[in-house]
């Protein structure tokens, strides 16, 4: 969400420090994705200071079948640092989505989406992402 | 690879499809993943998807916040409750289902438990009873008990008695006559409450033809109209008003 561990590493710990002191008192909210919403609301709100891309028309390509090569030459850091660049509310999508921990119910109710908006901004954050690779890194040759 | 047609809703499903192979809980995700699992096109999205999730799950997480995370999810999966199940439709039309049949069941068995021997009979009467008016009924004013020599002498009915519980209330008129199963009836009005008694014949076993008897009183309703039946020398008595069991629960007592 903020491609910027030492940020993330403060949201999270500001959102488990934030639980720790409602749980006494009894103030936790009684649903299973409080804790994301929460920690999802703080990145928003410590992302607001970051300078903002000017928002531009992003290439869009088919995803190809030499994509998963292409990624494979990729750093993590570099995947987590493109999320945290994407506009609102795709950024968030993308990120519940390859966190891989949550179904698309879950993620519309957590991200506040429908399923005609989640479903079109995971469809053109891959086409995207691989105008991007495509760009980045040089077309594997097919075997 | 030729792939089966997809609706609008499938192709969007299949835009926010799962990353692992996992069984799908979810019906219609589960149904465009099938019709779609042939094509180049969601094969390609897959192994795309598989790829970034491998890459995501590969971005480091400082050591500080790791030690946070001690089980592998960062989610639990939903607890099985029963609020949960008695949602389910199924489970719900189910539950409707069996409770309606439980309810005529149970209906049943109320109303077969007070059922005896004539019990038929005796509701029919009940129904006249509440039909009927005194005209219909041959004029006579004396005891109810001295009646039974009447249905004898006059109809050759034998122990067509009046219980001694009812016999000294006077009469205003009384009958004989048929039901359509040609058996004798004799019906008397009392001036009580406009109380009718009926004498019919005890019901009787069809291979043996001896009489199926029960002890003491049993109550029917019908129509606003309770009886009192019990059964003596072949012969049922019934004393019926409009109320309740309570209304002739006392004359009842009386004697007892």
């Amino acid at each position: 969400m903020l491609g910027d561990s030492r940020k993330a590493q403060e949201v999270f710990h500001t959102t488990l420090r934030e639980a720790a002191l409602r749980a006494p008192h009894g103030e936790l909210p009684n649903e299973p994705f409080w804790l994301f919403r929460e920690a999802r609301w703080r990145c928003l709100e410590e992302s607001k200071t970051d300078l903002e891309a000017e928002p531009l028309e992003m290439k869009e390509h088919e995803i190809t079948p030499e994509a998963s090569l292409q990624i494979e030459q990729f750093e993590p850091t570099q995947l987590a640092v493109w999320i945290s660049a994407a506009p609102e509310p795709q950024r968030t999508a993308l990120a519940l989505f390859y966190l891989n921990e949550f179904d698309y119910r879950e993620i519309l109710d957590l991200a506040e989406l429908k399923l005609s908006e989640l479903s079109r901004l995971l469809a053109s954050g891959r086409r995207q992402f691989q105008a991007w690779l495509n760009t980045m890194v040089p077309q594997v040759p097919k075997v | 690879m030729k792939t089966q047609r997809l609706s609008r809703r499938q192709r969007t499903l299949l835009n926010c499809a799962p990353i692992d192979e996992e069984p799908i809980r979810d019906r219609s995700m589960r149904s465009a993943v099938f019709r779609a699992r042939g094509s180049n096109e969601f094969a390609n999205q897959q192994s795309f998807d598989r790829a970034m999730a491998a890459l995501v799950d590969a971005i480091p997480i400082p050591a500080e916040s790791a030690e946070w995370f001690s089980a592998k999810d960062f989610v639990s999966a939903s607890k099985w409750t029963w609020r949960k199940m008695a949602r389910n439709p199924a489970v719900l039309a189910v539950g409707i289902a069996v409770l309606v049949i439980a309810g005529v069941f149970i209906f049943y068995f109320v109303s077969r438990l007070n059922d005896f021997p004539g019990s038929a009979t005796a509701r029919k009467l009940l129904t006249l009873a509440s039909s009927t008016r005194s005209v219909l009924l041959d004029p006579i004013n004396a005891d109810a008990g001295t009646l039974g020599d009447l249905f004898f002498m006059k109809h050759g009915l034998e122990h067509y008695e009046v219980p001694p519980e009812f016999a000294d209330f006077r009469t205003i008129g009384c009958r004989v006559f048929e039901d359509e199963e040609s058996r004798r009836i004799a019906q008397i009005w009392l001036a009580e409450k406009r109380m009718q008694l009926f004498l019919f014949p005890a019901e009787r076993n069809a291979k043996t033809g001896a009489v199926l008897r029960f002890p003491g009183w049993r109550y029917i309703q019908q129509e606003g109209w309770t009886g009192a039946v019990t059964e003596h020398n072949g012969v049922c008595f019934m004393a019926a008003l409009r109320g309740r069991e309570n209304d002739l629960a006392p004359y009842l007592a009386e004697k007892q």
